[in-house]
C-alpha cells in the first residue's frame, strides 16, 4: 500500500534529483555572458533551477497535511500494485534480455511467458501466439520496412 | 479570397487515388490506436513517423494526420460502447454516453457523438483555412524577439490555463527544456547534460519520451483498474444514424459553443482533454436539461465531443503558421516536419504552399473518410476489446519497445522509455500534465535559440523583449497568464478560505 503522500514525496524527489544533476551538468558549460553570446550552459542551468524549485515546493506541499492530499489518502493498493507489478516486471525482464536474446526471441519468450505462465491461455495457444508476434514482427519490420531489429544471440547461427 | 484558391488547389493534391489510400490506412490504423487503452494518438503518430521517410512530406503529412482523426474518433467509441476512454479526451463522452447506449439506443449515441465530432472537426478546419495564412503572414515579420515572446506565451498559457496544478505544470515544462538541451549544442556545437554517458550526444529523441510517457504509462495506468469490458450492443441501425445527425442542428447552441470552446483551447495549447471537459461543464451548467446529465442526455455527447475535435483540429493552426504545436500530438506531427526537412513556421506558407494546402484540404476529406469508416468499423472495433487486456498488453509493451528501437537502433533508448514510462505513469498519478513536457521535448531548442539570438542582437540586454508594441505585449500577456493561478488562488483564500480544497479537486480531472 502506496499512499498518496508518499507517491507526492517520492516524485518531487525524483524531478529534484535530476533538476540537480542538469545545475551541475550545465555548469560545465559555463553559465552567463561570454564574448560568443548566451553561453551553452546558460539555459540548462535556469531550467535546473527552476526544476528545483519547483520540486522543493511539490515537496513541501506533499509534506504538509493539506486538504487536498487527505481525499485520497491512499494512492495504489496492494492489489493495485501487484497488477502493476505483473505488468512491469516482465516488461523490464523483456528489455533486458534483448541485448542477449534479440528482439525476436525476447519478445516471443515475453509473450509466452505472460501468457502461459499465470495460466490465463493454454499452453499450445500461448505457443502460436508467442510464435506469431515474432513472426509478424519479422515480417513487419526486417522484410516491409527494412529495418533491422537485433537479433542477439540469433547472430551465432548465421541470422 | 487568395484562400479558396489556395483551398482549390490543395484539394486537387489531397484528392487523388494514393493520398485517399493513405487516408483509408491512417484513419483505420488511427481508429485501432484510439480503441486500444494504452496507446493513443500521440504514440500511434510517432509508431507511424519512422515509416514516413521515405515519403513525400504532404504524402506523410496526410497519413498522420488522418491518424489523428481516427484516433479521436476511436476513442469515442470505446468510452460510449464500453465505458473506458480509449483515448483521455474521450473520458468526458462516457459521461452521458455510455449511460445512453446502456438503455438500449448504442446507434443513437454512436452517431450524435461522431455527427457532432465532424461538426467540431469542420468548425476547426474553417478556422485554419480563414486564419492560419492571415497569421502566418503576421508571423513573417517576427524577428528572434518576437518568436521567443510567442513561445513564452505558448507555455505560459499551460500554466495559467492548462488546469493542473500550476507549479506541477512549471516542473513539467522545465523537465521537457531540460530533456531537450541533451546532446549537442546546436549554436555553440559543445555537448551538454550528457552526464557521462556518451550516447546521449544524439539527444533524446521526443518520440522516445512519448512512447514511454502515453505509451507504458498509460498501460501501467490502465492495468491498475481491472477492465470489465462489458460491452453493450454493438450493431448499427443505418436508419437511426441518420435520424440522429438529422436532429443534431436541434442543439445548435450548444454545438456552436462547444466548437467555440474547443477551438479557442486547441490555439491556445490547452489540449483536447481539457476542451472537452470545460465544455461539458459548462454544457450541464446552461442547459435546460443540466439536471438530466449523466443519464444519457444528447448534449451531454455533444458538447465534449464537438470540443474534442474542435480542439484537435485547431490544434494544427499554431503549429503550421507559428511552429508551436497547440497539443501533444500536434508536438508529434512537428518532430515529423522538422525530420522531413521542413521548418514549422509562417515559411511553410510561403516555400511549402502544396504542403500546407494538400494538408488544409485533406482535413476536410479526412474527417469525412474518418465518419464512414468509423461507422463502418464499429462492430469490428467493438469486437477488438473483448480480446482480454492481458493478451493485449504485452503487444502494445512489444510494439512500445520496438518502436523506440526503431528511432535510431539504440538500445538505450529502449532503457530510456521503460524509464519514461515509470515517469508517466506517476505524472498520471499525481495530475502533472504530460502535454507540456512533450510540447517542450520537441520545441525547447528553438524557444531557446531564439532567446539566445534576441540576446545576440541586443547584447545581452532584456530590453529587447519590451523593444516594441507587439513584443511587449506578448511578454506581458505571458507573463499575467503566470501569474493567474496565483491570483486566482489569493482570491479564492481571500473569499473563501474553506473552498479551496474542492475547487483543486475538481481541478484535477480536466489533466491531460
Amino acid at each position: 500500500m502506496i499512499s498518496r503522500r508518499a507517491l507526492e514525496l517520492a516524485t518531487a524527489v525524483l524531478t529534484g534529483s535530476f533538476g540537480v544533476a542538469v545545475v551541475v551538468s550545465s555548469l560545465d558549460n559555463g553559465i552567463g555572458w561570454s564574448s560568443a553570446g548566451v553561453d551553452a550552459g546558460t539555459f540548462p542551468f535556469l531550467t535546473g533551477i527552476i526544476v528545483v524549485l519547483g520540486s522543493l515546493y511539490n515537496l513541501v506541499r506533499g509534506l504538509l497535511p493539506a486538504a487536498t492530499l487527505a481525499n485520497v489518502p491512499i494512492a495504489i493498493t496492494s492489489i493495485e500494485l501487484r497488477r502493476l507489478a505483473g505488468l512491469f516486471v516482465p516488461a523490464a525482464i523483456f528489455v533486458a534480455a534483448i541485448p542477449l536474446a534479440g528482439m525476436y526471441v525476447a519478445s516471443a519468450l515475453y509473450v509466452f511467458a505472460v501468457l502461459a505462465i499465470p495460466r490465463q491461455q493454454s499452453v499450445p495457444r500461448a505457443l502460436a501466439m508467442a510464435g506469431a508476434t515474432a513472426l509478424a514482427l519479422y515480417l513487419v519490420f526486417e522484410r516491409m520496412f527494412q529495418v533491422s531489429l537485433p537479433h542477439g544471440a540469433l547472430a551465432a547461427f548465421g541470422f | 479570397m487568395d484562400n479558396l484558391a489556395e483551398l482549390l488547389h490543395g484539394f486537387t493534391i489531397a484528392v487523388t487515388a494514393p493520398h485517399l489510400a493513405l487516408m483509408v490506412v491512417g484513419v483505420l490504423l488511427g481508429i485501432l490506436v484510439g480503441v486500444l487503452p494504452g496507446l493513443g494518438a500521440p504514440n500511434g503518430v510517432s509508431l507511424l513517423l519512422p515509416l514516413t521517410f521515405g515519403m513525400q512530406p504532404v504524402s506523410a503529412i496526410i497519413l498522420l494526420s488522418s491518424m489523428y482523426w481516427g484516433a479521436l474518433f476511436g476513442g469515442s467509441v470505446t468510452s460510449i460502447l464500453f465505458n473506458i476512454p480509449g483515448e483521455p479526451s474521450s473520458v468526458a463522452t462516457t459521461f452521458d454516453g455510455y449511460p445512453m447506449a446502456r438503455d438500449g439506443r448504442p446507434t443513437t449515441a454512436l452517431a450524435t457523438a461522431f455527427g457532432s465530432a465532424a461538426f467540431g472537426a469542420l468548425v476547426g478546419v474553417i478556422l485554419i483555412t480563414f486564419l492560419a495564412s492571415w497569421v502566418a503572414q503576421v508571423a513573417l515579420a517576427f524577428g528572434p524577439a518576437e518568436y521567443f515572446a510567442v513561445y513564452f506565451l505558448a507555455f505560459a498559457s499551460f500554466v495559467g490555463m492548462g488546469g493542473a496544478a500550476p507549479i506541477k505544470t512549471v516542473v513539467a515544462l522545465a523537465l521537457g527544456f531540460a530533456i531537450a538541451a541533451i546532446g549537442i549544442d546546436t549554436v555553440s556545437g559543445s555537448v551538454r547534460l550528457t552526464m557521462g554517458v556518451d550516447e546521449l550526444v544524439k539527444g533524446v529523441s521526443f518520440v522516445v519520451a512519448v512512447m514511454g510517457l502515453f505509451g507504458i504509462g498509460e498501460l501501467l495506468v490502465a492495468v491498475e483498474e481491472e477492465f470489465h469490458a462489458r460491452a453493450v450492443s454493438s450493431t448499427i441501425d443505418w436508419r437511426e444514424v441518420f435520424r440522429a445527425v438529422a436532429r443534431l442542428p436541434r442543439h445548435g447552441v450548444a454545438l456552436l459553443r462547444s466548437a467555440a470552446i474547443g477551438c479557442w483551447m486547441g490555439i491556445t495549447p490547452g489540449g483536447p482533454t481539457a476542451a472537452s471537459f470545460m465544455s461539458y461543464g459548462i454544457a450541464r451548467r446552461f442547459s435546460r436539461r443540466g439536471r438530466h446529465f449523466g443519464t444519457g442526455e444528447v448534449e451531454g455527447i455533444i458538447s465534449p465531443e464537438t470540443a474534442d475535435h474542435a480542439a484537435g483540429t485547431s490544434a494544427l493552426l499554431p503549429m503550421l503558421s507559428l511552429g508551436i504545436p497547440g497539443s501533444a500530438t500536434a508536438a508529434v506531427m512537428m518532430g515529423g516536419l522538422m525530420i522531413w526537412g521542413l521548418n514549422p513556421g509562417p515559411m511553410l506558407f510561403v516555400d511549402q504552399k502544396d504542403f500546407v494546402w494538400g494538408l488544409i484540404a485533406s482535413m476536410y476529406v479526412g474527417n469525412i473518410v474518418a465518419v464512414v469508416l468509423v461507422l463502418l468499423t464499429v462492430p469490428v472495433f467493438a469486437a477488438l476489446m473483448r480480446i482480454p487486456f492481458v493478451v493485449i498488453a504485452p503487444l502494445i509493451v512489444i510494439i512500445c519497445v520496438v518502436g523506440a528501437y526503431s528511432v535510431s537502433n539504440s538500445y538505450l533508448d529502449v532503457v530510456m522509455m521503460l524509464g519514461f514510462g515509470i515517469v508517466g505513469y506517476l505524472f498520471k498519478k499525481l495530475f502533472y500534465p504530460l502535454a507540456p513536457l512533450v510540447l517542450a521535448i520537441v520545441i525547447g531548442d528553438k524557444a531557446e535559440d531564439a532567446f539566445r539570438q534576441s540576446m545576440l542582437i541586443s547584447k545581452g540586454s532584456l530590453g529587447i523583449f519590451f523593444a516594441n508594441n507587439l513584443v511587449t505585449c506578448l511578454i506581458v500577456g505571458g507573463i499575467a497568464l503566470l501569474l493567474l493561478p496565483l491570483v486566482l488562488q489569493l482570491t479564492r483564500l481571500w473569499r473563501k478560505p474553506a473552498s479551496a480544497a474542492t475547487e483543486t479537486s475538481v481541478q484535477e480531472k480536466v489533466i491531460i
